[in-house]
């Protein structure tokens, strides 16, 4: 009995000394190791950060770089823990919405003089505004979406419509559009706003739309014409018009893509992403195309909230890990990397270079072009931001789009809510 | 035909039903796993692919080292599983036997400490957990599972104890049993589903846990199933569907494996207990 006892008893020990055997710090021989969290979740752009890294640390054998590969979901609360914990890598992928919260508190090493000028003429100033707090540059900007519309051309050209070419293409011109391409069972827009808050916030700029005023924890809300021109309009396409599929406003995004692939909606608006997928899944036969960025009364303009790297401030080498982003950030590397991820650069020489490697992919003209008119925009910097998208926002938004509660409605929810969280 | 004929043939047919209400999502997991990109995005619904897709497998397997992170897993929940029916078993007896202060602050330990919600404990335990050198190591992750399902556990199992009739302790004592003696041949034997059921439920809680995991741990070797497998869900609303079904089948491999050497067992001991009580 001795004997059975104490080989129970010596179960969990022996576990716990295989569990130690996991792990373990490596030992490369004096060179500064810099550890890269990464948040590469496609295969493709997985590989191209790996290349990316590995022909770095041919390069720079002193200073060589470890690739720690996360996921995105948790990586707030993660990355908070990592901070506060003092455990925080060297680099820290993640995107400008996240990060100026972690700027704000001083996790995050000012990268403006280390940024190089070549660097900074590259980025638009829109976007390299998305990424600097408190006037510093907390980040180098690498990938981008932009929202634009997905249009089947067999059943624009069936319902006698033209299709778009220009340079941009108005609101009002989506909504014909939307009307002349809806009948019988068949919707002329698809758009998936299970989540609205992120894609009205997004293009609200196109409509003078701002929302804050100030930033940080002084930051006020502004419910004007501007911040309720869009809901407005989606409101009246899809129960004035009907022209909008109504499941498609309680799914996410990509779930709209099986109606348009089964041609039950004419149009749809995604993350310009989605042009890969569609590419990969929409049956053969399907036309597709990417029509002109949307332009509202202020112009074509939308929020952009680029991924990002940026530098813990605690590392032991601030510059070395500079000098890492700019190598990662520089032209051929961003334009590789976005072109495995389906994104698009944030420098306009990547910009240029992908232009031309996907001159030939449909969709991708308009897709880059849509970046000229990134902006950065004042939510991203809003300390209750988060909270008050997700608890105020995003239910008060689903209920509007519902018919739940009318514009009017909706702009006192949205108003009493922000007032309620920031006093 | 009576209505006591008919009573046997409903009760088979709503426990089929009920069988299919809880098989369903694995049905249609496995089937989602063996689907390409573009069926998956079809409004066409079918249970049976339409072409048989490995390839969501090999993908799964080739990529964010989801076999190392399995093995990962199963230590770290074997583990914290053994070591919380080591811990709990004698405690869970003596809370259930002992009367007074001891047992009233010991239960309302274990309901107090069910109250606090982890994002609250994670910082401090971080912090305690990187002064004693286990962040980032599956041996902390071990003990934090085995401290954060222990409460529960022993809660669990204070009540099979419970139900098990203290006569039956004194029956044993008056034919001679000494106290450890008593307890292994009579109690343990009738503990035996308790026992399990508590194993099923550490097993389960460490085996699927994910936030103390995507905190504790930094390094890609040490990562536990559920953190690999969030990686299949990327930025921008990207989700690798068909990967991550593919990883998700794969993954509840050991669980179902555990369960059903377990569950044996679980019925067993019950048998047991009755013929003896």
């Amino acid at each position: 009995m001795n004997t059975r006892v104490a080989s129970i008893a010596a179960i969990p020990a022996t576990m716990l000394l295989l569990t130690a055997c996991g792990g373990g710090d490596g030992d490369d021989g004096g060179a500064v190791t810099l550890e890269f969290q990464s948040l590469s979740d496609q295969p493709a752009a997985i590989e191209a950060t790996e290349q990316i890294v590995e022909s770095w640390n041919q390069d720079h054998p002193d200073v060589q770089v470890e690739i720690v590969p996360a996921g995105w979901d948790g990586v707030y609360d993660k990355l908070i823990t990592q901070f506060n914990g003092g455990a925080a890598p060297d680099i820290i992928h993640y995107e400008a919405a996240g990060i100026v919260p972690f700027a704000v508190d001083g996790y995050l090493a000012d990268l403006s003089d280390l940024m190089s000028d070549a660097m900074r003429v590259d980025i638009p100033s829109g976007i390299l505004d998305s990424v600097t707090v408190d006037g510093q540059v907390v980040a180098y900007p690498t990938e981008l979406q932009s929202y634009v519309v997905f249009a089947n051309r067999g059943l624009l050209e069936d319902a006698g419509v033209r299709v778009p070419e220009g340079e941009t293409m108005t609101w009002e011109e989506l909504r014909e559009i939307s009307q002349a391409t809806t009948s019988g069972d068949q919707y002329g827009l698809g758009w998936g706003l299970s989540s609205p808050t992120a894609a009205f916030m997004s293009m609200a700029p196109a409509f003078g739309g701002t929302f804050f005023d100030g930033a940080g924890s002084d930051a006020g809300l502004i419910m004007e014409e501007g911040e309720m021109a869009l809901p407005e309009l989606v409101g009246e396409m899809a129960h004035d018009d009907e022209s909008v599929q109504p499941v498609s406003l309680t799914q996410a995004g990509s779930d709209v893509l099986a109606s348009f692939y089964a041609e039950d909606i004419a149009m749809t608006v995604q993350g310009s992403f989605q042009a890969a997928n569609i590419e990969a899944d929409a049956p053969e036969g399907l036309d597709w195309v990417v029509l002109p960025p949307l332009e509202g009364p202020a112009g074509p303009w939308q929020a952009a909230n680029p991924q990002t790297l940026s530098v813990n401030v605690d590392s032991e080498h601030i510059e070395e890990s500079a000098e890492f982003l700019e190598y990662f950030a520089s032209t051929d590397n961003l334009a590789e990397l976005n072109e495995a991820d389906a994104l698009i650069p944030a420098t306009e020489s990547a910009r240029e270079i992908m232009g031309t490697s996907l001159a030939e992919e449909p969709g991708w003209e308009a897709i880059l072009e849509s970046a000229d008119h990134l902006e950065s925009s004042p939510f991203l910097f809003v300390d209750a931001y988060p909270q008050w998208k997700d608890t105020v926002a995003t239910p008060a938004y689903q209920r509007f789009l519902a018919e739940e509660i009318d514009a009017d409605e909706l702009r006192e929810e949205l108003q009493t809510g922000w007032d309620e969280i920031t006093q | 035909m009576t209505v006591r004929s008919l009573v046997r043939p409903a009760q088979y047919a709503a426990l089929v039903c009920y069988i299919l209400f809880l098989g369903f999502p694995l049905l249609w997991l496995l089937s989602a796993s063996l689907k390409t990109s573009a069926e998956l995005n079809s409004l066409t619904v079918s249970l049976l692919p339409r072409e048989w897709h490995f390839d969501n497998y090999v993908q799964a397997l080739a990529r964010q080292g989801l076999v190392r992170s399995a093995w990962n897993s199963l230590l770290v929940a074997l583990s914290s599983t053994a070591l919380v029916i080591l811990i709990s078993l004698p405690a869970a007896y003596v809370l259930a036997r002992l009367k007074g202060l001891v047992r009233a602050s010991g239960i309302g330990w274990i309901l107090i400490s069910q109250v606090f919600p982890v994002i609250l404990i994670i910082l401090p335990l971080f912090l305690v957990l990187r002064t004693i050198g286990l962040t980032d190591s599956l041996v902390g992750l071990v003990l934090v599972h085995t401290t954060y399902t222990l409460p529960f556990a022993l809660w669990m199992l204070q009540g099979y104890v419970t139900g098990i009739p203290v006569d039956l302790e004194e029956a044993g004592a008056m034919d001679g049993g000494g106290r450890l003696e008593v307890l292994r041949r009579i109690v343990l034997p009738l503990l035996l589903p308790g026992l399990v059921a508590t194993a099923m439920f550490a097993f389960v809680s460490s085996w699927n846990e994910f936030f103390f995991a995507l905190v504790l741990l930094q390094s890609p070797e040490n990562y536990t199933l559920p953190i690999t497998l969030k990686m299949f869900i990327g930025g921008e609303g990207k989700v690798a569907l068909g990967p991550l079904a593919a990883g998700s089948v794969l993954a509840a491999i050991p669980s179902i494996v555990f369960f059903s050497l377990l569950q044996k067992k679980l019925t067993g001991g019950l048998m047991a207990g009755a013929v003896k009580g």
